[in-house]
């Protein structure tokens, strides 16, 4: 596989700086295993688009992605038994599967969701996600504010061609909200998702943009429409209004997608088009498809196509019947007689997904590290024990070094039952944004959970 | 002359089903923009520019609140990802529009040369009134006439640059969104009310659950609609068409969740007539019985729950042991009168929808029929309480057995015996609706009780929601929410309740319905504009 060297000046290289000559340097194949060569453009490349490095010197953008999955853990066989850093804890029964990537992660026990818990599961997944309690009206399960990953997104998404992504191997209307009643629909299908990031409109590294005079029209249509949203914004009610400018931000953002797909593609050297992946007819099991979307999104993020994603892996409440056992996990979680030996069992297949997730990013090599060092990475869930819906003790695994701001390899248990939103916190300012406070009400706070943060 | 009690009541039925009295006044909710659901998208693309098209699907997820996708569709944005879509498929639409065998039906004038001003002013003027369902100002016309021109200078071709207004038409809020903001009511009998365009859009979308054609545009322009009379007429138009059986059959099915079907989720390994076209199945066999009895052969909308009368296909009537009525498709069948199954409830779309993966489930079927058939409100679920159900025992081996424990626990039996034991009904029904007469070896005992009726089995429990009295209310209830896109507000209750007195006075004929509400304030008059966000 040949690749043109180096590529014409992107939006990555602010004008007056000096392109560095590439050198060259095999990788072991990322998705296919074979080897291939690929230019590893210089670090001065990869400034921001106001040409300063990124944060902390950290010489490639930051991410954040989040692992999402349903129903909570076993907590007596989930949180690790000791605490500390590196040799001093030992993984619990059920995050065995996580055994090779220890070292990258941080488990947080202790913590609580502070909101009340008044609807069972989606309480404690707004209530973390987004620090507020979610609306309580029959049946809408709307978050009240911005999740995480939207928040992050409102201040780095704008550099990327996608905002933010959201995907999930089954994940029910998905858990990325931009405000009440305005959430993100997840991918499920990786077939469309490899469409989406890397069909037309993809350029990859060193290729040529296709330059189309059907581009400028969509974007004269769409300034237009943008026209029609702000005349009709001033007739209509509050809330509607606001509808409106999400409507508006939404055409915004696609407009500047179409005038970036007329620009060269950012020199990455990690960034390969990844082969096609099967047909969703094809995919055999859940597990199949989950890490069908991590090997796109990870190659998403090593293309720079977007920077903030989310994966809910399964839903609050989900009810799939996992291979091996005999219910749905939801019902298994409330039904299943003391000691819940297949919610065990389920357990253990969840944090094999996270394990793969985690690995699926440590597997790209990106400047002089991996592409996971280069993010923040939140795993968790709705509920600590799924079978009463608790929300103390509440299950956070955060990984990724978020260019040097976050530790790993650590096990960090609260002993005074600290604001889970801390953790939330310290994943926000370790994307370089200066966030004051995270949450409301009891779950506010202005302080991060120094015990994860470098 | 001295009347008898019973005569004197029989002529004051007749004096108020003869001259009724109105509505009692009402508050107006203030009025919001509903965005189209999919459906709505899909029928009006298939209106507007052809059913034969591809029309592009999933664009966007329809939001279920306050039970409806309809009421969802008054609080959700669209998604940036939802907008992207809208965008792809706005040029999909067009450049099929604009197919040599098809731009001859859209565009009404003949181009003289790959920029034509005046046939592409034409067209968007044409159009668009279609497409916005009012007509557009010379402003708007001149300014998708701009971008047709632009298109059609840079492309060289004509119906290229015209691909480009139509996307404008498609992508813009006046289509995307019904904007139904009312007007000042110059005949002074309310402050606001909606005006002759906005009645066109309410009233299609009503009857159709699709976009007004070109003769209730034209009696709207006439101003027509705003006039009691004429909108009788256009009423009585769309009501005797054939799409009105669209359109009621969508408030049908948002009433009863029927989408969920898409995603139904089973266990083959339990459930062998599991399929995946099982849930699609169901929901139709579902909407011929309501579309049959209720709409075609204007029977009472109760009797929906205690009909012997099925439609089904093959796939359902191998579910239900029965021989199918027909080599394909759907055909009526007769339910045995000495069996439990009849009616709704006895139908697949709700046994499996409220069920498990693997197995019946008497709470959420008890629910369903109080918080969705009756409008009931149940307490939530609790959080801090161990719920676990024991496993099957000599001592409890039917589910009725081992749930036992929810009855008889105080912290459980208060919600669950709510639920419970009218869901208790449905035992003979496993997780996907086929008849067991027997769990675990014991013959299952699907005796119950809904508020106060005792009842031996689903047979029972049909008869007790058709005779049940919050069972019109709720219907009524549900089908002004559909109708106006909003839960109706503490003060407007008096309004709902001359609705359902109506709608018994009439023996529960859902035209007859559909014809008190769409006269009634309740559709016509508008609120103000509210100054204040909503959650």
């Amino acid at each position: 596989m040949t690749r043109k060297l180096p590529g014409r000046a992107t939006r990555w290289l602010p004008v007056g700086v000096e392109r560095v000559p590439s050198r060259r340097t095999v990788l072991r194949g990322l998705l296919g295993g074979a080897a291939v060569t690929v230019g590893l453009p210089p670090l001065e490349a990869f400034l921001n688009a106001s040409g300063t490095a990124y944060a902390d010197g950290c010489s490639l953008p930051a991410r954040f992605g989040l692992f999402f999955w349903g129903n909570g853990v076993l907590p007596d066989r989930w949180i690790p038994q000791s605490t500390g850093q590196g040799d001093e804890w030992s993984l619990s029964d059920q995050l065995a599967p996580l055994a090779d990537v220890k070292h990258l992660i941080s488990v947080v026990s202790g913590t609580e969701v502070r909101v009340v818990n008044e609807i069972p599961h989606y309480s404690g997944a707004a209530g973390f996600l987004s620090g507020i309690a979610p609306l309580g009206e029959e049946g809408d399960n709307t978050f009240a504010g911005p999740s995480i990953d939207q928040i992050i997104a409102a201040e780095i998404g704008g550099e990327t061609r996608f905002r933010s992504l959201e995907v999930g191997a089954h994940p029910g209307a998905g858990l990325s909200f931009n405000g009440p009643h305005s959430s993100n629909p997840p991918e499920t299908s990786p077939h469309a998702l490899f469409e989406r990031l890397f069909g037309a409109g993809f350029t990859a590294p060193g290729e040529e943009p296709v330059i189309d005079p059907r581009l400028g029209l969509r974007r004269s249509v769409l300034d237009a429409v943008m026209e029609r949203i702000d005349s009709l914004k001033g007739r209509v009610g509050a809330s509607d209004q606001i509808r409106l400018e999400q409507h508006f931000d939404g055409i915004r953002d696609l407009e500047l997608r179409l005038a970036r797909m007329e620009e060269d593609p950012p020199d990455l050297a990690a960034c390969l088009r990844p082969e096609e992946p099967i047909l969703d007819e094809a995919i055999a099991s859940l597990s199949q498809r989950n890490r069908l979307l991590c090997d796109l999104i990870a190659m998403s993020l090593a293309c720079d196509q977007a920077r903030v994603f989310s994966n809910v892996f399964t839903r609050p409440v989900d009810n799939f019947v996992f291979p091996g056992m005999e219910d749905g996990h939801h019902r298994l979680t409330h039904d299943e007689v003391d000691p819940q030996p297949q919610v065990h069992e389920v357990m253990v297949q969840i944090m094999a997904e996270v394990a793969y997730f985690i690995e699926s990013l440590n597997r790209i090599q990106e400047g002089d590290g991996t592409l996971l060092d280069h993010c923040a990475v939140l795993a968790t869930t709705d509920v600590s024990y799924g079978r009463t819906h608790s929300l103390d003790d509440f299950p956070i695994i955060v990984s990724g070094g978020a260019c040097g701001a976050l530790r790993q390899g650590l096990h960090y248990r609260s002993t005074t039952r600290e604001n889970a939103s801390q953790v939330m916190l310290t994943l926000i300012r370790a994307m370089g944004i200066l966030a004051p406070e995270f949450g409301s009400g009891d779950a506010h706070t202005t302080e991060g959970l120094g015990a994860i943060e470098l | 002359m001295r009347l008898s009690g019973p005569a004197v009541a029989l002529l004051a039925l007749t004096l108020l089903a003869g001259c009724p009295q109105p509505m009692p006044d009402i508050t107006p909710e203030p009025p919001v923009l509903r965005r189209l659901t999919a459906a709505q998208f899909h029928n009006t693309i298939g209106d507007l520019l052809g059913d034969d098209l591809y029309i592009p699907e999933g664009l966007e997820p329809d939001l279920r609140a306050g039970g409806l996708l309809e009421v969802g569709a008054s609080k959700a944005a669209l998604s940036p990802r939802g907008t992207e879509n809208f965008e792809q498929a706005a040029y999909v639409l067009a450049e099929q529009a604009m197919a040599e065998d098809r731009r001859g039906a859209l565009v009404p004038c003949t181009p003289t040369g790959p920029v034509d001003s005046a046939c592409a002013e034409t067209f968007v003027s044409e159009f668009g009134r279609r497409a916005w369902r009012r007509p557009l100002t010379d402003d708007e016309v001149q300014r998708l006439t701009g971008v047709a021109d632009q298109g059609a200078s840079t492309l060289g071709d004509f119906y290229g640059g015209l691909e480009f207004a139509l996307a404008g038409l498609l992508l813009a809020p006046e289509f995307l969104y019904r904007i139904e903001l009312g007007e000042a009511d110059p005949t002074g009998a309310w402050a606001r009310r909606y005006s002759d365009y906005e009645m066109a859009s309410r009233l299609s979308f009503l009857l159709w659950n699709s976009t007004p054609d070109d003769e209730l545009l034209d009696a709207a322009e006439r101003g027509e609609l705003t006039q009691e009379q004429g909108l009788r007429v256009q009423l009585e138009r769309l009501l005797t068409s054939p799409r009105s059986r669209e359109g009621l059959r969508a408030w049908f099915a948002d009433f009863l969740q029927l989408a969920d079907l898409d995603d139904l989720y089973k266990e083959t390994s339990v459930f062998m007539h599991m399929s995946d076209t099982l849930g699609a199945s169901a929901r139709e066999e579902t909407l011929l019985t309501f579309e049959t009895l209720a709409l075609e052969e204007a029977g009472d909308l109760r009797d929906l729950l205690t009909t012997r009368r099925t439609f089904i296909n093959r796939e359902l009537a191998a579910l239900y042991d029965m021989r199918a009525p027909a080599r394909d498709g759907f055909a009526e069948a007769a339910l045995d009168p000495d069996r439990p199954r009849r009616g709704l409830l006895g139908q697949a779309s709700f046994l499996s929808l409220h069920a498990h993966p693997v197995s019946s489930s008497p709470t959420l079927r008890g629910r369903f029929l109080r918080e969705v058939l009756l409008c009931q409100d149940l307490p939530g679920a609790l959080a801090d309480v161990d719920t676990s159900i024991p496993p099957v025992s000599e001592e409890a081996r039917t589910l009725r057995e081992r749930v036992q424990r929810h009855l008889e626990d105080p912290s459980c039996g208060g919600c669950h015996r709510l639920m419970d034991l009218p869901g208790l009904g449905l035992e003979h029904f496993d997780g996907i609706g086929r008849y067991r007469a027997s769990e675990e070896g014991v013959a299952i005992d699907a005796s119950g009780e809904l508020d106060g009726i005792q009842f031996d089995d689903a047979s029972g429990l049909a008869s007790a929601i058709h005779d049940h009295p919050d069972f019109i209310p709720c219907a009524v209830q549900t089908f002004v929410r559909y109708a106006t896109g909003v839960e109706e507000r503490q003060d407007q209750q008096d309004g709902l309740d001359w609705l359902s007195d109506q709608f018994a006075l009439r023996k529960h004929l859902v035209a007859e319905l559909v014809e008190d509400l769409v006269t009634s304030p309740l559709f016509r008059q508008a609120g103000t504009i509210s100054e204040e966000a909503s959650p």
